[in-house]
This record gives structure tokens, sequence and C-alpha cells, in this order.
């Protein structure tokens, strides 16, 4: 398949290829940010991102600004560009896609929306089925039922990017690999301390990554920070996020991640012919909306010191 | 002031001053102690109001740092965290009780806070991503509440206390400008009265007195004549009668009180 695929590829997905790479080009630059971080006023974010690719959803904003606005209009862009590639996509990129917003759909936001988003047809449905029964849903921790199902979902869309084989495959399974492991980490780190014993913790984890499954075994027993960070360190891959933190420090942790995370989709973008540039996008997108979420929350409770803490420059 | 010339409408004898005079006596003990209590309160006043004001100043660095926190768990764990946090939540963990605390004989409103021990409740909250953030963010809004109660609990016992010191003022106004000097002036004008009727009385005696005086000398100079005049009968030879009528009428004489 590898390499062969450069010449049939561009019958159905080149048009939609040349579109996300596009839209990449569009996404916010480093440039962009250090001017947004200058920014006094919510007004003045607002202007800046007026000469972006949020200027038309913006534009017609009223002054007093709020956070919330921004970013619902900033989604409303992802939506809009996703929906657009959805309506051009053919098989199997059309699933494709659709696994990609599985994700936001796992965000369910309470038992009852859950029982609707299985009841009608979703593509959630099936992983349902597969992990829950029906007793169970009654006295589940919400939480819990939640992050089976993600599990469910990862290890389903793994499987199914290794179906479509290529550089797909190659590409994808790198950066699901990536969200596995970093689901699991955060996991334990999440669960230290809480009621969540230690095979419960171990059922949360996907069944594939970097650390399925001999790492997994020694998450699910770790009972400080310290033991995760021990853990992690065998892994090469990792050792460089934790060589940022000092010992016993967790904060940094989720900025390091999402660093780390965004590098991988920026490289996912440096192969042709393979569709983890839209999931790279998608996702790269979904991390501009949160530093614009962060930027104008901290230009707006006046924590200009902080505004570098947590943006993750993307170029 | 109208009160100056005020007085009680009472009648002028020595039983009312002594019940007025014992009035006015426990109108200025009542002075001195309601007194004594607004300067109590005023210096309760003071403190809460001292307290209020640090109080509004931490509280300012507080609810900055604990919607700061929201951010962060926003941030990591995407907008939807407030629909799983809201899920999770049976019954409030904080609750605020009132009690009241009396400060020199006012009723202050009190607020405390007492948490439940549910605070697992929340534990996992953001599993996946952004756990400890949330937890991070409920302890700041945690501190957040505990400053607002406290501060609620200031600013009620300040109107309250604002209130009664009021009272307390007017009160003590009005015992100094109003009901003492009323009674002040209606001792003086018992006293007044009083001096009048008994210098009426002594004018009264002087003139009888006089009028005695007058007469007995008036006797006397007829007395002085009768004996002149029975010297002479005697010497010519006159009735023993007319000497007994001058006693007849010093015994009987009904005008002489003493």
């Amino acid at each position: 398949m590898y390499g062969f695929e450069a010449l049939s590829f561009n019958i159905h997905g080149g048009y939609l290829e040349a579109i996300v790479r596009g839209h990449r080009s569009g996404l916010l630059t480093t440039a962009d940010y250090n001017n947004l971080c200058q920014c006094e006023t919510l007004d003045d974010i607002k202007m800046h991102l007026s000469a972006t690719e949020y200027g038309p959803y913006l534009q017609n904003e009223p002054s007093p600004l709020h956070t919330t606005t921004i970013v619902e209009k900033c989604t409303l862009k992802l939506v809009d560009d996703y929906k657009h590639m959805l309506c051009q996509a053919t098989e199997p990129l059309s699933t494709f896609l659709e696994y990609i917003t599985i994700a936001t759909l796992a965000v369910a936001q309470n038992m009852r929306e859950l029982y609707r988003l299985v009841l009608v047809d979703t593509p959630l449905a099936p992983y349902f089925s597969e992990c829950i029964t029906s007793e169970d849903l009654d006295d589940m921790n919400i939480e819990i039922m939640r992050n089976t199902l993600y599990k469910a979902y990862l290890e389903d869309f793994y499987r199914f990017c290794q179906k479509l084989g290529g550089a797909t495959a190659e590409i994808m399974s790198d950066l699901l690999a990536f969200e596995a492991d970093r689901r699991a980490v955060n996991i334990t780190i999440n669960s230290i301390g809480t009621e969540l014993t230690r095979d419960d913790r171990r059922k949360l984890y996907s069944n594939f990554g970097l650390f399925y499954p001999y790492g997994h075994e020694e998450l699910a027993v770790c009972e400080d920070i310290d033991q995760v960070r021990a853990v992690m360190e065998k892994y090469p891959p990792y050792q460089s996020i934790f060589a940022k933190l000092s010992y016993g420090e967790s904060q940094m942790l989720d900025k390091a991640f999402y660093e780390e995370e965004v590098k991988r989709h920026c490289l996912a973008f440096e192969q042709q012919f393979h569709y983890a540039v839209f999931f790279a996008y998608m996702r790269l997108r979904e991390q501009e909306i949160r530093n614009l979420m962060w930027i104008s929350e901290c230009v707006a409770q006046n924590q200009k010191s902080r505004v570098h803490d947590s943006v993750v420059f993307i170029f | 002031m109208s009160g100056q010339s005020q007085r009680l409408n009472v009648v002028p004898t020595v039983t009312m001053l002594g019940v007025v005079k014992a009035r006015l006596v426990g109108a200025t003990r009542g002075h001195a102690l309601l007194k004594k209590k607004s300067d109590a309160l005023t210096v309760q006043f003071r403190q809460i109001l001292k307290k209020i004001v640090s109080t509004k100043e931490s509280m300012g660095d507080i609810m900055k740092t604990s919607s700061f926190a929201l951010t962060e768990a926003k941030y990591v764990a995407g907008d939807n965290i407030k629909h799983v946090v809201l899920e999770n939540v049976k019954e409030a963990s904080l609750r605020v009780r009132s009690r009241t605390e009396n400060v020199a004989g006012v009723k202050l409103p009190k607020f405390e806070y007492s948490a439940d021990g549910e605070a697992s409740k929340n534990d996992l909250t953001g599993l996946a991503r952004g756990g400890q953030q949330v937890q991070q963010c409920r302890v700041a809004y945690i501190k957040a509440i505990e400053v607002l109660v406290e501060l609620a609990s200031l600013q009620t016992s300040f109107l309250t206390l604002d209130d009664a010191i009021k009272t307390t003022n007017r009160r003590v106004n009005a015992l100094e400008n109003v009901v003492k000097p009323r009674l002040e002036n209606t001792i003086s004008y018992i006293k007044g009265e009083l001096d009048e009727l008994e210098r009426e009385d002594f004018f009264r005696l002087k003139k009888i007195q006089g009028y005695k005086r007058r007469e007995i000398e008036r006797k006397m100079v007829l007395a002085r004549e009768q004996q002149a005049v029975e010297k002479l009968q005697l010497l010519k030879g006159v009735s023993y009668e007319s000497s007994n009528l001058l006693a007849g009428t010093t015994g009987k004489d009904e005008d002489i009180l003493f």
C-alpha cells in the first residue's frame, strides 16, 4: 500500500486535503499570539482577530464583549469548517471525519443526555452496548462511564485507522497512542487519593499506546506523582515532558502535554496523502481556541502576568 | 429651646417635690448608663468597620484568584466541565448558620459556615483531564465563600449596630436635653411656689402680731386711763366691778392665736 496511495489519493481526497492545508495556514502564528498578549481590552483582541480567519464571525458582535462570546464564535468557525469538509468527503474519509467528532460527542452533559445520545442513533450507540449494561447505568459514576466510553471510542478509532492502512495508519496510530497515554497518565494523577480502586483505574486505560501493557500495570499501582514520573521516564518519548518539570510538581504537566501534542500534530502536516491532517487540524484548532480563551480570560481578569503560562504556540 | 421653659404639670407641694427629685436622680443615672452603652457600641462599631475594610480588601484578591482558578480548570478540562460538576452535586456541602451575639445589650446576627464531610463528592470529575484543576478551583471558591460569609456577617452586624447606636444616642439626647431640664424646671417651680407660700404666711403673721400689739397698747392706754379714773373714784369712793372688766376681756379674746 505504502507509496501507491499517491496514485489514487487525489481522486477523492485531493480537494479536501488542499482545503485543510489552506485552513492550516489560517491558524494563528506566534506573531499573532504576541500581538494578542499585548492587548489591554477584549475589544483590542477582537480588533486583532478581525484580521484573521475569525474576523467574519466576530465582526457583528456588539461591543461589551465577553470571553464566552469569543470562544463561542471561534468554536462556531471550527464547526463550520468541519461541516464544510464533511459535506465534501467521500468514504472512507467521511467516516474518519465522523470519528473525529465523536470525541466531542462523548462529552455528553449528563445521564439523561447520555441516554438520549444512545437512543437516538449516534455513532456512540455501539460503544454503549459493548461496555455498559443497562443495570450499570443507574449506579455508575458518570465520570467513570464517560471514560469507559472514551476508551472504547479511542480503541475503535485506532482499529479503524489500522484498517485504513498506509500513511494514515502510521501517523494516526502515533497520534492516538499519544492521546491514550496522556489519558492514562491523567487518569492516574487525578485518581490518586480518590475511591477509585486500582482495578477500576486499570480498566479505564485504553488497550494500546506505548504504555500498553506493562506501563499500565505500573501506572495502576502508582500512589503519588513521583511514581508516575518514574514510570514515564522509562519511555524515551515522554522523558522530555518530565524533564521540564521539577519533582513533585504537576501544575505544568498539562501544558507540557499540550505542547507535545501540538508538536506531534504539526508534524502530521509534513507528509502528504493521508487523513491524519484532518485530525491534526481539528485538534490544532481546538488548542487555538483554548489559547484564545486563556488570553481573553487573562485580559478580562487583569492577570496579564500569567498570560504566557498556558498559551501553547502552534507554529 | 422649647424644652427649657417646659415643666411638668404638678401641684407645688413638698411631697411632689420629693417625687420629682427622685425622678431627676433616676433620669441622671439612666443618662449616664445609656451614655456608657453608646460608647461601648461605638467602640464595637469602629472595630467592625476596620474588619470590614480589611476583609473587603482580601476579598478582592481571593475572588480574583478563584475566578482565575476557574479559568485554569476551563482551559484544561474544556467548557463542558460545568455539567459534570453540576451532575455530581447532591446537596450543598457548605452551609451557613446564623446565631446571635450580645454586645452591650444589642443582638448582633453572626453567620457561621460549616462544611459537611462530603468533600470527596466531586473527586472523579475531570478524570481524564483537568481533575486537579477542578479540585483547585473548588478549593479556591470555598475560600471565597468563607470570606463572603464573614463579610456578610460583618455587614449585617454593622447595620444592626448602626441602628442601635442611633437609637441609643437619640435616647441619651432626649434625656439630656428634654427630660432632665423639664424635671429641673419643675423642681425650681415647686421650690419657688413653696417659698412664696412661706413668705405669705410670714407676712400674715407679722400683720396679726402688729394688730395685737396695737390692741394691747390701746387697752393699756385704756387701763391706765381707767386706773387714773379709779384712783380718782377711789379717792371719791367708786364700785369694784369696773376693774374686773379688763381681766374678762383678755381671757376671751378670739383674735389672738398664740
